[in-house]
């Protein structure tokens, strides 16, 4: 509940020594008489002389003598759980007179105490139950206060005791949900997942989610929807309990009037806060309900989880824990490291093949044969000398050719330049004997020498004419050859060329 | 387009071939596939072919679930003692058992600090301080051994990290969070008979008798089932081992394979990619790219560049007709010849004076694992396999 306007109850002074007994170092004496005193006090007998203490009391050992419990009443008295006062009894012997007799009751700290360790042992002995039927109690209690409430004036002792009603449903309900959540928290035995353990969470979280969440999820949207209407008429509300509760109240001389009504005042809109924060969000944070949900919920892949980890376990054959213990235990009597890897292979069989390489190339080889007659397996040179495979050597480096290229282009100008003029010399267009061509250099004697073994190519008897187009369709050469005793000599460059006078024309195409 | 169709369904059955065969051959090299190795998707396609097919050649038992997939491979034969993890020792092992027994009882995650503190109070145990067992995590090498232990747990996915350094907890200076993975954790342990039960119904066994109860099967008493349960024997062996060699065998063995290792040898070989070399004193499934193994020969390397070199230089001098036994001085001695020729291609370390009785050693260790060599008391006696080695020069 985090809404609270009134400071936390600081403790009593007197609170430390009230509680000394418990932690004394006979504590079980004194528990045993201040439960007298308890039981005294439900049978309205309120004063008790030592001798009922220790004729009533249930002692945990062997009873104590007289003088044992009077000094245990007398420690009692000094921390203040019990009071004392004279005795004014009548006694009948003389030692009685002498004897100092006290009465003791219980004080009002020590009755504090007692229910303080009442409902502390209660609430330790409180089993995570499940109220299902709460929500319904506390939806039909808004119903009647808000119809109580439409009335006016409101009948403010109806009112007052649904509230009361209200309130106590809903703190027994918020302390169940939250010790069971908390004992579904608990993973530890989750972990281990001992089937035991994981049986009896799935049983008991399916047990949760089927009655409990189920209902939650549906009555508290139907309570917060009640809470809402009932909003504009919460003041009245809350200040009808708070004037009830104070009249209700044992006067105190601390308090006025005004105080007592504005502190009951806080207290009630304290716990009417904390029951909307449960079933409404207050914008910053989810609702309790919400969250409540929620955990359920995330318990599951929990449960799942748990469930996934046993069926692992099962799964092969059992206490795979032991095998690996018991190899262990054998590997360490080995005597020595190649038994270990006769018995590694034996228990784990994970070693890898192992054959021969390289087979033989001749296939013809009988079944028979020894192996020392059948030829043997053929090893690269590389290998068997030196034990390296022959690498394939890095890739050649890309060379700059540019340069050349360029001498290269060049030359190809060059040689076309000389051509063309060549073409030129030779292409006259005038009919001339072949002697009368006259000093001819090498590119255009090569020419010529094309042109004219071409044509004579074409010719099909020496003495016919023939005229012809070259390869390249550049030229066109007409051949007459002359009588067959004629001759004609050229000079070159390359040499003198003989041969049967022609008469021959060149032309361009 | 009809032929169009045709090839497509070729091409599918082929793929399909390959997947097979893929997954086969990556249950035979990691028995234990968690989640996170992208094998076990292919494997989880073909679970039914694969468990029907381990189920009816070898006897194995495959368990293919979401997490992971477990084929238990038990071995056929109990007496190679080359098949442990890579760097354990006794103590090691004692340690990575100790660790799954915490983890077992452990929630879903687990940091290496609680898991050291919860070891030390399972190995105080009265049981195995008497054996000789002691731990105590003071030491930054208990430490690494632990932190050895879970990298192998991390490998086989039974835990994972979440955050932290093993470094950092070698050091002193913090921690590591590992989430634990208990179904691959409870798929660990092979035998067929847990460890706890048989030291509670036979308290007496020894040693060896410990290794075969853990692997016993039972045999119902019909010829057809002995048969198979031979059948099952060989299998084993040929998938698991590198040769088999028939002066291992027994004679009812002998009897099956005289007249079965042709269709068996090619049906195992089918199916795992690998080839069939039958010869007079044994037969092998080869595997052409040199994959299908954890020790490999030849490989690149100083040690496996020397161990080629002795297996050459044994399978010449076996060539002779007299069985000799080489001892370890013989062939550090080959090796220091051979370092002058072909020294300065191995590492610097293995160049010095002294060092060629731990290559010859290691040489040893890796032909007796492949089952090329027999070690016996003065030395190692070659095997018949070992003239494979003899070896003729590519032609480049």
């Amino acid at each position: 509940m985090s809404h609270s306007r009134m400071t936390a109850p600081s403790l009593h002074p007197s609170a430390a020594q009230l509680f000394s007994h418990v932690i004394a170092a006979n504590s079980s004496y004194y528990r045993a008489i201040l439960d007298v005193f308890a039981t005294a006090k439900r049978q309205f007998r309120l004063h008790l002389r030592p001798d009922d203490v220790l004729a009533e009391a249930h002692w945990p050992d062997a009873a104590p003598t007289l003088e044992a419990v009077q000094h245990a009443l007398g420690q009692l008295v000094e921390w203040g759980n019990l009071q004392a006062q004279p005795d004014t009894a009548r006694v009948s012997t003389i030692e009685d007179f002498y004897r100092k007799r006290l009465l003791y009751r219980m004080s009002v700290g020590g009755e504090a105490v007692e229910a303080g360790l009442q409902a502390f042992s209660d609430t330790l002995a409180r089993r995570a139950e499940l109220q299902s039927v709460a929500l319904d109690d506390i939806r039909a209690r808004l119903i009647s206060i808000r119809d109580l409430m439409s009335e006016s004036p409101p009948d403010s002792a109806k009112v007052h005791g649904a509230l009361r009603d209200l309130v106590h449903i809903f703190a027994g309900l918020s302390n169940n949900a939250e010790s069971f959540m908390a004992g579904l928290a608990r993973t530890i035995e989750l972990q281990r997942a001992e089937v035991s353990a994981v049986m009896g969470f799935k049983t008991r979280l399916i047990d949760y989610l089927q009655r409990f969440i189920g209902d939650l999820v549906t009555r508290s949207s139907q309570i917060a929807e009640l809470l809402l209407d009932l909003a504009p008429a919460e003041p009245s509300l809350l200040q009808i309990a708070a004037e009830r509760d104070a009249r209700n109240a044992a006067p105190d001389d601390a308090e006025t009037n005004e105080e007592a009504l504005s502190i009951r005042l806080d207290s009630w809109t304290e716990r009417w806060e904390g029951l909307k924060l449960w079933f409404l969000s207050d914008g910053r944070e989810r609702s309790q309900a919400e969250l409540l949900r929620a955990s359920a919920l995330s318990a599951i892949p929990r449960l799942l989880q748990a469930i996934s980890l046993l069926h692992e376990r099962r799964a092969g054959r059992s206490d795979r824990a032991a095998d690996f213990r018991r190899l262990a235990l054998w590997f360490a009597e080995v005597p020595t490291d190649a038994d270990a890897h006769r018995l590694w292979r034996a228990a784990f069989a994970l070693s890898p093949a192992r054959h021969l390489a390289l087979v033989v190339a001749d296939e013809k080889i009988s079944a028979n044969t020894p192996w020392r007659s059948a030829p043997g397996i053929t090893v690269l040179p590389k290998l068997r000398e030196q034990g390296v495979l022959p690498t394939r050597g890095a890739p050649p480096r890309i060379l700059d050719r540019s340069r050349e290229r360029a001498a290269l282009a060049a030359r190809v100008a060059q040689e076309a330049a000389q051509t063309e003029a060549a073409r030129t010399y030779l292409a006259t267009n005038r009919e001339i004997r072949l002697s009368h061509l006259g000093r001819l250099d090498a590119q255009a004697f090569r020419m010529f020498l094309t042109l004219l073994g071409e044509a004579l190519a074409s010719q099909t008897n020496p003495d016919e004419p023939v005229e012809r187009q070259t390869g390249d369709g550049t030229l066109a050469i007409r051949l007459i050859p002359l009588e067959p005793t004629s001759h004609a000599e050229l000079e070159t460059e390359l040499g003198r060329f003989c041969g049967r006078d022609h008469r021959i024309l060149i032309r361009r195409t | 387009m009809f032929t169009q169709t045709r090839g497509l369904k070729d091409v599918l059955t082929q793929q399909q071939e390959e997947e097979r065969e893929h997954a086969l051959r990556a249950l035979l090299m990691r028995p234990l596939i968690a989640s996170g190795d992208p094998d076990l998707e292919l494997v989880r396609r073909h679970a039914e072919y694969l468990r029907d097919w381990f189920g009816r050649e070898a006897g194995w038992n495959l368990q293919v679930e979401r997490q992971c997939a477990r084929l238990y491979k038990r071995p056929a034969s109990l007496t190679d003692t080359s098949r442990g993890l890579p760097e354990f020792d006794r103590d090691r092992y004692v340690l990575l058992c100790l660790a799954c027994a915490v983890l077992e009882r452990a929630e879903s995650q687990i940091t290496l600090r609680a898991l050291g503190e919860r070891l030390l109070e399972a190995a105080a145990d009265p049981d195995m301080a008497s054996r000789g067992f002691t731990y105590t995590l003071e030491s930054a090498r208990e430490r690494r051994a632990l932190v050895g232990a879970c990298r192998l747990l991390l490998e086989l996915g039974v835990l994972g990290r979440v955050a932290g350094d093993e470094e950092a907890y070698v050091n002193q200076s913090g921690d590591v969070l590992y989430d634990v993975h208990r179904r691959v954790l409870a798929r660990l342990p092979s035998g067929t008979a847990g460890a706890s039960l048989i030291a509670a119904t036979q308290p007496d066994l020894d040693f060896d008798g410990r290794l075969a109860t853990l692997n016993d099967e039972y045999v119902p008493d019909s010829p057809e089932s002995r048969r198979t349960a031979l059948r099952y024997r060989l299998a084993r062996r040929l998938l698991d081992d590198p040769v088999l060699y028939h002066h291992d065998l027994s004679s009812e063995e002998l009897e099956y394979l005289s007249s079965q290792r042709g269709p068996m040898a090619y049906r195992l070989a089918q199916a795992s990619g690998l080839t069939a070399e039958l010869r007079a004193e044994g037969l092998a499934l080869v595997d052409a790219e040199g994959e299908l193994s954890d020790k490999h020969l030849p490989a690149v390397g100083t040690e496996a560049h020397a161990t080629l070199l002795v297996a050459e230089y044994l399978a010449r001098a076996a060539r002779s007709d007299t069985p000799t036994i080489h001892s370890l001085h013989e062939l550090a001695a080959f090796l220091r010849d051979a370092a002058d020729r072909y020294g300065r291609f191995w590492r610097k370390d293995a160049r010095e004076p002294g060092a060629e009785i731990e290559l010859a050693r290691e040489a040893i260790d890796r032909l007796a694992a492949l089952r090329l060599v027999q070690q016996v008391e003065n030395g190692v006696r070659p095997l018949p396999a070992l003239h494979r080695y003899t070896i003729r020069e590519a032609q480049s």
